[in-house]
């Protein structure tokens, strides 16, 4: 368990000191809301559109995907990974820390995201933020299960950048599929569908034990 | 076995011209002696890939890891086939190529889990790690496809795709010539599969042999 909290630990502060993982997420996903509001040209501007709920976890999905290529990135220098696989028990604990790390930091780009997708769509995220925020985290917290543990994968190949994407977005339906109904039903301000929550649990339950349990088989020294 | 799958060949070509045309939707139902048993062999390949890979976890030994390769390979040229015999035969009897039915979602979206697949391990630099990492990644996409259906049954149950195993709608004379289409490509996926094997087993002992500069006609006896 210390491992955990060590590893996250240190992804914090030097995330803190250096600021740039979450920087080029923020922007990165600014910017795609940004190009949304000029792909629906025509719309109303005094409602949101129906899409828009799927749109907002496009934009999720387009910054985790950032985030989660950069995750390892600084582990690769100076060969730490081989280090982070010699860790003191089991590599499922540095697994843990690892994702723990990348949920906080695309947490706090998902909430600025949100702000500027209500201010751009025009929704009342004051009323929708506490369901909203359940929501999000649960199908965030799949995304960065198997995307922790596919990004330690890509990052040992050729076109590291491109591959997660690949590997990752069709394993990411079933939370997507969740999520996007859940995120509809909070900014509708109506309760969330239990088919959703129940959905979100059952495929994070999943995610998270195969993939510390795969991350054994992911490191090597 | 190559001349069993040959004459097998034979026979099902036979049965297919000679089974009665479809009173209804004409010469193109003949799609259905081919289009389910791509599907079952598309399937139990992902089967194979996932087994070899667990295999390959557990024991180590190199040979899983390639059956591996085997199955995911001859399971994604079984599944492009039926992604393209679906849509000539739904474009004759729904009038469109393709609708975003269950099954047919399901389908492709375990054809990309696959591509990915194949994509990992030729954008890896061979060897053990690749093995490791194509054996987690075959594990994760066999999870899909239950995790997957859960999905679909919760949210959108409703299906167009035809039931014709549970609802015995075969007309008379149509039973064995699919039963012949069935085993023919039941053998023909067999088939391909050991061969696929053999040659990774060959191009494997081929590499050792030129590494240790020995010949390979020694190695083989």
């Amino acid at each position: 368990m210390s491992i955990v909290w060590a590893i996250l630990r240190k992804d914090l502060v030097t995330e803190w000191r250096r600021r740039d993982r979450v920087a080029a997420m923020l922007v990165f996903s600014l910017l795609v809301v940004v190009v949304f509001h000029f792909a629906l040209p025509n719309r109303a501007t005094d409602q949101a559109p129906a899409g828009a709920p799927g749109l907002l976890w496009l934009a999720y999905v387009f910054a985790a995907l950032l985030g989660l290529n950069r995750a390892f990135a600084l582990e690769l220098e100076n060969d730490a990974l081989s280090a982070l696989a010699l860790a003191p028990g089991d590599r499922g604990w540095v697994f843990l820390g690892k994702a723990a790390s990348s949920f906080a930091l695309i947490g706090v780009v998902q909430a600025v995201t949100a702000a500027a997708f209500a201010l751009v769509f025009e929704i009342d995220l004051i009323a929708a933020a506490p369901r909203l925020a359940g929501v999000v985290a649960l199908g965030t917290l799949g995304i960065c299960s198997v995307g922790t543990l596919f990004s330690a994968m890509a990052i040992r190949t050729r076109f590291r950048e491109v591959l997660l994407p690949i590997l990752l977005l069709p394993a990411l339906f079933p939370i997507l599929a969740g999520a996007v109904r859940g995120t509809a039903a909070a900014l509708a301000g109506t309760p969330i569908p239990f088919e959703a929550i129940q959905l979100l649990i059952v495929v994070d339950g999943i995610y998270l034990i195969v993939s510390f349990l795969g991350f054994e088989y992911v490191l090597d020294e | 076995m190559g001349a069993v799958l040959a004459v097998l060949l034979v026979i099902y070509a036979w049965a297919v011209t000679n089974a009665p045309t479809d009173a209804v939707q004409g010469v193109i139902q003949k799609i259905l002696y081919v289009h389910p048993p791509l599907a079952y062999g598309a399937y139990l390949g992902f089967v194979v890939t996932a087994i070899g890979g667990s295999l390959y976890l557990w024991r180590g030994r190199e040979e899983y890891d390639r059956l591996a390769i085997a199955g995911a390979e001859v399971g994604v040229i079984f599944c492009t086939l039926m992604l393209v015999t679906g849509p000539i035969w739904a474009k004759g009897t729904w009038g469109r190529w393709w609708s975003w039915d269950p099954r047919l979602t399901l389908t492709l979206l375990i054809w990309f889990v696959y591509l990915a697949y194949i994509l990992l391990r030729s954008f890896s630099e061979g060897g053990e790690r690749t093995a490791r990492f194509a054996a987690v990644y075959g594990l994760v996409g066999v999870l899909l496809i239950p995790l997957n259906y859960y999905v679909i049954d919760l949210f959108e149950a409703r299906s167009i795709h035809p039931e014709n195993l549970e609802r015995g709608s075969l007309g008379e004379g149509m039973g064995w010539p699919f039963v012949v289409g069935n085993v023919t490509l039941f053998v023909a996926f067999l088939y391909l599969v050991l061969r696929r094997w053999e040659i990774e087993n060959l191009r494997a002992r081929w590499a050792r042999t030129t590494d240790d500069g020995e010949s390979l006609g020694e190695e083989g006896r």
